[in-house]
């Protein structure tokens, strides 16, 4: 409880109560856990490793350009599928049991 | 290598050389921990944040400006990748570091009141705003002066200042008590 009135100084007391109660455990542990990555860092990386990074980017680049070869072959297909029940206007207009087709087939021949 | 000044240590990790970087982490990973658990209040993500800022102020040390004092420099680092870790994992649920660190410790001959106090204390950090536990754990617990925070934290001192005294008054009532239990 120092230094009650001067909060431009450190308060001893309460800084080396609230430092012991941040400490963290394993110092050593994450020491040596940062020094392991320091060192895998600072080392060239292998061929393996190389093609190991980029694994990820290959099976992303391949699923992109497989989708778009599927979408591609799917709409083409459609595309060229005629179009089902569509009949031509000879068709229907030689046909017997269409209601008005005689009428038209008749005005159109006799108009010559 | 520990009579090696920072600044020498952080060229020579600069270079490439892991050697001079793990002093560093060595020397300065107790207060970058601490100062990430401040922020994120969880043992685990403490850790992780420290782990980012050393790697992150590793690849940065091309920039670092040795005129600069070396400590605050990375520990603006660990603040920002604490703050950052914190933004990416705000659902977690928080592992508090009272039992972890007392069992970790293991050791008889500490007080219990000693334990008791921390507990209090990590209790009482957790009801201020981030902002003010910073300041107070980065001037009261790590000794940086005022005017250093306000670069860190990037607000101005007399906002630090505000925070330190804001959050001591919490802090003190908690030691406060606790020494009065002593004396009981």
């Amino acid at each position: 409880m120092t230094d009650q009135g001067n909060d431009l100084k450190r308060d001893i007391e309460l800084g080396t109560a609230l430092s012991a109660a941040l400490e963290m455990p394993h110092h050593g542990a994450f020491v040596t856990r940062m020094k392991a990555l320091a060192r895998r860092a600072a080392r060239p990386r292998t061929w393996d490793e190389v093609l190991a990074g980029w694994f990820w980017q290959g099976v992303l680049t391949t699923s992109v350009v497989l989708a778009v070869v599927l979408i591609g072959l799917n709409s083409s297909d459609r595309d060229a599928t005629p179009l089902a029940g569509e009949e031509s206007v000879a068709v229907q207009l030689i046909d017997a049991q269409r209601p008005g087709a005689d009428v038209i087939l008749a005005s159109m021949t006799g108009a010559r | 290598m520990t009579g090696v000044d920072d600044s020498e240590l952080a060229a020579r990790a600069s270079g490439g050389d892991p050697e001079a970087f793990g002093e560093l982490v060595d020397r300065y990973a107790p207060m970058a921990r601490r100062v990430a658990y401040a922020v994120l209040e969880d043992q685990e993500d403490a850790d992780d944040a420290a782990q980012e800022g050393f790697l992150s102020a590793w690849q940065a040390l091309g920039r670092y400006d040795p005129k600069r004092a070396f400590r605050p420099w990375l520990m603006q680092i660990v603040v920002n990748a604490a703050r950052d870790l914190r933004r990416r994992r705000r659902v977690r649920a928080a592992e508090p570091l009272d039992n972890v660190a007392a069992a970790a410790r293991d050791d008889p001959a500490r007080e219990v009141g000693e334990i008791h106090l921390g507990e209090q204390l990590r209790k009482a950090l957790a009801t201020l705003p981030e902002r003010q536990r910073l300041a107070v754990v980065l001037f009261d617990a790590e000794g940086y002066p005022q005017a250093e925070i306000a670069r860190m934290l990037g607000i101005p001192e007399g906002t630090v200042k505000s925070d330190v005294f804001h959050g001591r008054r919490a802090l003190r009532k908690v030691l406060g008590s606790v020494k009065e239990e002593w004396n009981d």
